[in-house]
């Protein structure tokens, strides 16, 4: 601490309101990291412990294979009324033909939805040939009743797909991470690289633990999109922190006198207004999908969203703070 | 001045040439957006191979293709997928289950004949096989008539299998039949296993489908049924008269045999035991239905699998559910990015100005790359477009910023214009190196949906380079030659300037 007065004011001078100096307030900002952190691990728990999930994230269709079809109901002037109980019925009573010489799955276990105030029909069933599936939907057309042409989904998925994506999803990240260290090792430092990672897996986690908590409390299932967006938010964090640390080296080399977390608090104030306007204009768009957007993206620009604003305060409130501790030893 | 005024024209150019190619070209929408069905197949080792190579998946997707031709299916598209997997998408309201059950068989041909001494045996399953047969068909019928389309039923005479009857010919088979099934089920176990023992009577094939030339159709002239007719190469004819020939006037008989399965028994008469049937064709007397016989056909034509596939993945969207996700989605983008360019002329003011010509400029080069190389757009693809138009957005912030800073500390406007570039260089190139890093691994080791993802974030990233350092950067440049415009309230507010002076 050479001169602290003079660097506070000099930061007041400039920016005013956000002379907010992070290394000060430490503990406070790794306390509500850490609370996030162990929330999110905790909710993975005990989606993992629970019966219906058996994974840290409640796996959509994607990741635990079958067949989900979707069904959008013709509702002129209103919708006829369905009862979920005669459709789960007619569903029970219906002998598939075997397939390919698999036995025919029982439709004992289907899961029906009605979503959209009974507009749309979601039914969850065991992977179904495509002929089964034609006769799953001749069966329960009538108890529908009449549909919109055009707007129907049948998705079948094999239960080995799900597995392939997800290897092939962690393989991809884990060579993109090694890449992204080298570079940063190669322009920055070592832990510089190490840092940006933990602020990376740090955003990951959390975002994992907030669709860990709605699968448990809302049923919110993870899908590819979902996978996408974490993809989104790793390569959005990285971009975040990297901007951060440009800015710390070049303090290192204008304000030589002063200790790492002087200068990290420096370029932080520094880039704050960028922080800020980055993750707003980012934001906006995410915002207006959320309000405005179609129904297959809301949870995507969900995860994005808080992705998003999770990473904008790792860049801010733990990188810079992490450095001076890190690079000590 | 004069590079200044030469990269504008450039940018002019390239504008004019992307809007050029955007009407000419039109962009490639995914299934998820436009609707349609995505069928992936598996190609299964069978046999000597223990794992699928390069030339095999080559050699199924060159069979699939064929039938799928033959289908005549409007615009599909097969790929391949990694090193076993085949991605076929159908677009539009076209029914993935045809198709599935056209891609989904071997078609594997084979003419066998009956081994000596085997006619007692053939006759009893023979027998079984037409009961169980005619006893399906009018079960058929019936639920045909069923439908509350249907006509009233007409007189027909009654086949009937005794419930004990089929009870004893399915254990004399050895079938375990699953409790609880209906008589149809018990009747295709019968049926099926029946095709088997058949098989099992013939002699090893000599003749196959690959001595074919091609495949036809033809209405009976006698009832209603279908016959598929085929032509075989000279070899195979060779072969079709020594086969014949060398049962003609027995009472053994010349098998069909598809996939495994016994799908036409017939007798040569003893005319033909002197030459064989000679001329290359015959036709196979299936009964088959008009579609079916058409299905046959275009396996056939095609070829048979060199290695047997399985259908892992259908995806159907409807059209309309497509459409109406790309309308509300693409509505609410629009509003956002009118809310962030509303935001930078704020904010930013006169740069700002510069910096929504400069984005929409990147957005049109987006898309004109995405018609040119071309990128089939999808869900993922456009995250992946946001996200580099964020970082786009991100880069035009930093700048910004930087001029601030410099204008704050009491530089001149176009020193600090200068400057600001050159200082914000750094950062805008490592943050989208990393990116372009992940891009690569993405797009080298991931499936499907990364790799769109990965496409789009990457054309973004490189092109987002170019718009913030070239098109923002001339675009000031020039905005900054004409004097009335030189002016540092149209960057910050001047209440901001005095503070840096003192």
């Amino acid at each position: 601490m050479a001169n602290p007065s003079v660097i506070a004011q000099s930061a007041n001078g400039r920016t005013g309101l956000f002379a907010f100096r992070v290394n000060r307030h430490r503990r406070q900002l790794w306390l509500l990291s850490s609370v996030a952190i162990v929330l999110s691990l905790l909710g993975m728990a005990i989606s993992w412990l629970s019966p219906s999930i058996r994974a840290p994230l409640r796996p959509g269709l994607d990741f635990t294979g079958g067949t989900q079809i979707q069904i959008e109901r013709l509702c002129e002037p209103s919708c006829a009324d369905l009862k979920l109980g005669s459709l789960e019925a007619s569903l029970r009573t219906l002998k598939l033909p075997s397939a390919e010489g698999e036995p025919a799955p029982a439709l004992s276990a289907a899961a029906v939805q009605l979503l959209d105030g009974g507009r749309s029909v979601v039914m969850r069933l065991p992977s179904l040939s495509p002929d089964q599936a034609e006769l799953v939907l001749n069966t329960i057309g009538p108890v529908v009743g009449e549909t919109v042409p055009g707007d129907l989904s049948v998705d079948t998925i094999g239960p080995t797909l799900g597995a392939q994506l997800l290897k092939a999803s962690l393989l991809s990240l884990l060579v993109s991470f090694v890449g992204i260290s080298l570079y940063i090792t190669f322009r920055y430092d070592r832990v510089y690289a190490l840092l940006a990672l933990l602020c990376l897996a740090h955003d990951v986690l959390i975002t994992c633990g907030l669709f860990a908590w709605l699968g448990l409390v809302f049923g919110v299932e993870v899908n590819s999109l979902f996978a996408v967006a974490l993809l989104t938010i790793a390569g959005y964090s990285v971009n975040d922190t990297v901007v951060i640390f440009d800015r710390i080296r070049e303090k290192r080399n204008e304000l030589k006198e002063l200790p790492l977390a002087d200068q990290s608090d420096e370029a932080v104030i520094s880039t704050l207004t960028r922080s800020v306007y980055t993750s707003l204009t980012t934001l906006l768009p995410l915002i207006a999908l959320i309000f405005f957007g179609g129904s297959t993206l809301f949870w995507f620009a969900i995860a994005l969203s808080f992705g998003i604003v999770i990473g904008a305060w790792s860049s801010i409130a733990v990188a810079p703070t992490l450095l001076p501790v890190l690079s000590r030893r | 001045m004069a590079r200044q005024q030469g990269w504008f024209a450039l940018i002019l150019a390239l504008a004019i040439a992307a809007g050029a190619l955007l009407a000419s070209f039109p962009l490639q929408l995914g299934l998820d957006l436009r609707g349609g069905s995505q069928l992936t197949l598996q190609v299964l080792p069978a046999g000597a191979v223990k794992s699928v190579q390069k030339e095999q998946l080559d050699a199924v997707k060159e069979v699939l293709d064929r039938r799928i031709n033959g289908l005549g299916v409007a615009e599909s598209t097969l790929q391949t997928v990694g090193d076993d997997q085949l991605v076929l998408q159908l677009p539009g309201e076209q029914d993935p289950s045809r198709a599935a059950a056209v891609l989904g068989t071997t078609a594997l041909l084979e003419f066998r004949a009956q081994k000596p001494g085997t006619e007692q045996q053939m006759q009893g399953l023979l027998r079984l096989k037409r009961q169980a047969q005619a006893v399906l068909n009018q079960k058929k019928a019936k639920a045909a008539q069923a439908d509350p389309t249907g006509q009233p039923e007409p007189a027909q005479p009654q086949v009937t299998i005794k419930a004990e009857e089929l009870a004893a010919s399915l254990a004399s088979l050895g079938i375990q039949v699953p409790p609880g099934s209906s008589e149809a089920d018990q009747l295709d176990l019968l049926l099926k296993a029946v095709n088997t023992r058949i098989v099992e009577l013939y002699e090893p094939a000599q003749l196959t489908g690959k001595d074919l030339t091609t495949a036809g159709r033809q209405q009976q002239q006698t009832g209603t049924g279908w016959d598929v007719t085929l032509s075989f190469n000279r070899e195979g004819g060779v072969k079709f008269a020594q086969l014949t020939q060398g049962i003609a006037g027995t009472d053994r008989l010349l098998g069909i045999v598809l996939d495994g399965r016994s799908i036409s028994e017939a007798s040569v008469g003893p005319e033909f035991k002197a030459a064989g049937i000679s001329g290359g064709s015959a036709s196979i007397t299936g009964n088959f239905s008009a579609e079916e016989a058409r299905d046959l056909e275009v396996q056939l034509r095609g070829g048979s699998l060199p290695l047997p596939v399985k259908i892992v993945e259908v995806r159907t969207v409807g059209p309309s559910l497509g459409a109406d996700n790309i309308r509300t989605s693409l509505a609410a983008a629009l509003s956002g990015l009118f809310l962030v360019a509303v935001f930078m002329l704020v904010v930013y003011r006169l740069a700002g100005v510069v910096a929504v010509l400069a984005l929409s400029l990147y957005g049109l080069f987006n898309l004109a790359v995405y018609a040119l190389i071309p990128v089939t757009l999808t869900l993922p693809g456009i995250a992946g477009f946001i996200l580099s138009l964020g970082m786009a957005v991100d880069a035009n912030v930093l700048i910004f910023e930087r001029i601030k800073e410099e204008l704050r500390s009491g530089n001149t406007l176009i020193r600090s214009i200068d400057t600001g570039f050159s200082l914000a260089f750094s950062s805008i190139l490592d943050g989208q190196v990393t990116t372009l890093i992940s891009c690569v691994a993405l797009f080298a080791l991931g499936t499907g949906f990364v790799k769109g993802f990965a496409v789009t974030l990457g054309i973004g990233v490189l092109l987002s380079l170019f718009s913030a350092l070239t098109c923002t950067r001339t675009l000031l440049r020039v905005l900054m030659s004409y004097p009335a415009l030189r002016q540092i309230s149209y960057f910050i507010p001047v209440s901001q300037r005095s503070e840096g002076i003192a």
